[in-house]
């Protein structure tokens, strides 16, 4: 009964596949490479000098007149803020407090008022001694002399932990779409109205994630993202052509007798084929041997 | 009283202290001028602390730092270390990237984007080829972006005061570190049949490299005395 089959190889074959389409030389592909490299790096550059500039833009904030305070800053710096601050990272955002500190500016970039001079010697100051117990604090005086007032420092903080700890070059599409609250937004009403008309329109929620999937998805398929515009692998995406309407699988009828005795070990439609072929042959020798007794 | 008249003295010791410091600094400073080749007299480098507190100091006892800048010239032969020997591809090369070199010293007690960026200013304003800002404080992290920023107009290279109160290059174990000239380090690499990466480092940040103001792809000869072998040389790639 033994049927002689090939036996079939579980490997896929290796025509299926078609050949790499690499007909560049070597110093193409070398070079294609040192490119690649030096663009991550000069997007890196331009990144790096683009917070340079808004720091030292960020230096004499607020432009607004005096009208305008860090309880309710003008809409227009303040979204302005928003704006430059978007590659920052925490530590971009603190060298631009040290570098407000140093012209006597208040640390937070829409207050206009100076910082504080603390008069006295002694490296800390104890605060919070007239509140309930928790509020007593000792901080060092430097720390205090950042901000016109705890208010400020206040508002700073609650934008710090907003910005992200990636670098620009590294982050997600998604990423970098963040959105910067302040804690004392705008209140002109004229414009804080138009403005929130606005984004009531353009972004709603729906939309909002919808743009962050897609900018998700774009950056999966590497399509996006700041630091990639030109990767190191050329994706091409070819549709496989169907030729045939889709049939289900079926269990053939001459196929199957063929299999029958095997059947019980097949997993997952792969047979494995070496013990049982042998445990056959091994059957077949034994009878061959009781005949001839 | 008496406890007055110590706030005094005390007062005028540490006001000693500091016109002896900054006097130092400026020695340091000009040899350092001088050493890289630009043209500076002995009367100007060599000054005495009797000259220079005559000089600079004030009515109040105090230096006044704003009055101790200074420029100078490259000499000929500086303009020759720097000059690019024409080659078969450049028949006629750029002129030597070197100039007149401006020194300041900064008495602001914190030194960030702002000063750093007037200072750059001031510099291409003035058409200084380079300039050399001496500060009391250390200087933002921020700040010092700027100097790359603005590379291609000038040149800018930043010492801490602490830092040139001695002149590094008299020390007994500094050896002494000579720049080669293009065509010399040419003439190098063609002997040894090497080429420049080949050579053993010396970083820019090395405090020898900026002294001398070293820029990357530079050579140094260093010459050492040994005891067994007289004097021996030994070249340096500025990386
Ligand atoms: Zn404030």
């Amino acid at each position: 009964m033994a049927t002689t089959k090939t036996p079939k190889s579980i490997l896929k074959k290796s025509s299926s596949y078609p050949a790499a389409a690499t007909t560049s030389s070597k110093e193409e592909r070398d070079r294609g490479l040192a490119l690649y490299h030096a663009r991550l790096i000069q997007s890196r550059k331009d990144i790096e000098l683009e917070i340079l500039l808004s720091t030292e833009t960020l230096i004499d904030y607020p432009l607004a007149s005096s009208l305008y305070d860090a309880s309710n800053p003008s809409p227009a710096d303040a979204k302005a803020f928003k704006d430059f601050l978007r590659p920052f990272q925490p530590s971009d955002y603190d060298a631009l407090i040290v570098e407000r500190n140093i012209n006597d500016h208040c640390g937070y970039t829409l207050c206009p008022k100076p910082r504080v001079r603390e008069t006295g010697g002694g490296k800390y100051r104890v605060i919070g001694t007239r509140g309930r117990a928790k509020d007593f604090r000792v901080v060092e005086k430097e720390e205090l002399e950042k901000w016109c007032s705890d208010a400020c420092a206040r508002r700073a903080l609650y934008v710090r932990v907003q910005l992200s700890e990636s670098p620009a070059w590294e982050r997600e599409a998604a990423q970098s779409l963040i959105k910067i609250d302040l804690l004392d937004e705008p209140k002109s009403e004229d414009d804080s109205v138009a403005e929130e008309l606005g984004q009531l329109h353009l972004s709603g929620e729906e939309e909002q994630e919808k743009k962050q999937n897609t900018a998700n998805l774009a950056l999966e398929r590497g399509d996006q993202g700041r630091a990639a515009h030109h990767g190191l692998v050329d994706v091409k995406i070819q549709e496989k052509e169907v030729q045939r309407s889709a049939e289900p699988p079926s269990l053939d009828e001459d196929d199957l007798s063929g299999r029958l005795d095997t059947m019980h070990l097949t997993l997952e439609g792969h047979t494995p084929s070496f013990g049982s072929r042998r445990e056959r042959r091994d059957d077949e020798e034994e009878a061959d041997t009781d005949w001839k007794i | 009283m008496s406890s007055e008249e110590d706030r005094k003295i005390k007062q005028r010791e540490a006001g000693d202290r500091e016109t002896a410091r900054l006097w130092r600094a400026w020695r340091t400073v000009h040899e350092m001028v001088r050493d890289r080749g630009y043209t500076l007299s002995d009367d100007e480098v060599n000054i005495s602390l009797e000259d220079f507190k005559r000089e600079y100091m004030g009515s109040d006892g105090s230096v006044s730092r704003a009055n101790m800048k200074f420029s100078a010239n490259p000499s000929d032969i500086m303009m020759k270390r720097y000059s690019n020997p024409p080659t078969d591809r450049e028949p006629n090369p750029p002129p030597p990237d070197i100039g007149q070199i401006f020194v300041e010293f900064l008495n602001d007690t914190s030194v960030g984007i702002k000063q750093m960026r007037n200072f750059a200013q001031f510099l291409s304003s003035q058409n200084h080829h380079t300039g050399i800002l001496v500060t009391s404080v250390n200087i933002t992290p921020a700040a010092l972006k700027i100097i790359p920023a603005v590379a291609s107009e000038t040149r800018i290279e930043t010492f801490l005061e602490t830092d040139l109160l001695v002149n590094i290059t008299h020390h007994e174990l500094v050896p002494t570190h000579v720049l080669l000239s293009k065509e010399e380090k040419t003439a190098l690499l063609q002997r040894y049949r090497l080429k420049d990466t080949q050579l053993p480092r010396i970083q820019m940040g090395d405090p020898v490299a900026r002294y001398l103001g070293l820029r990357r792809g530079q050579v140094v000869k260093i010459i050492r005395k040994s005891e067994t072998a007289g004097r021996y040389a030994s070249y340096r790639l500025c990386v």
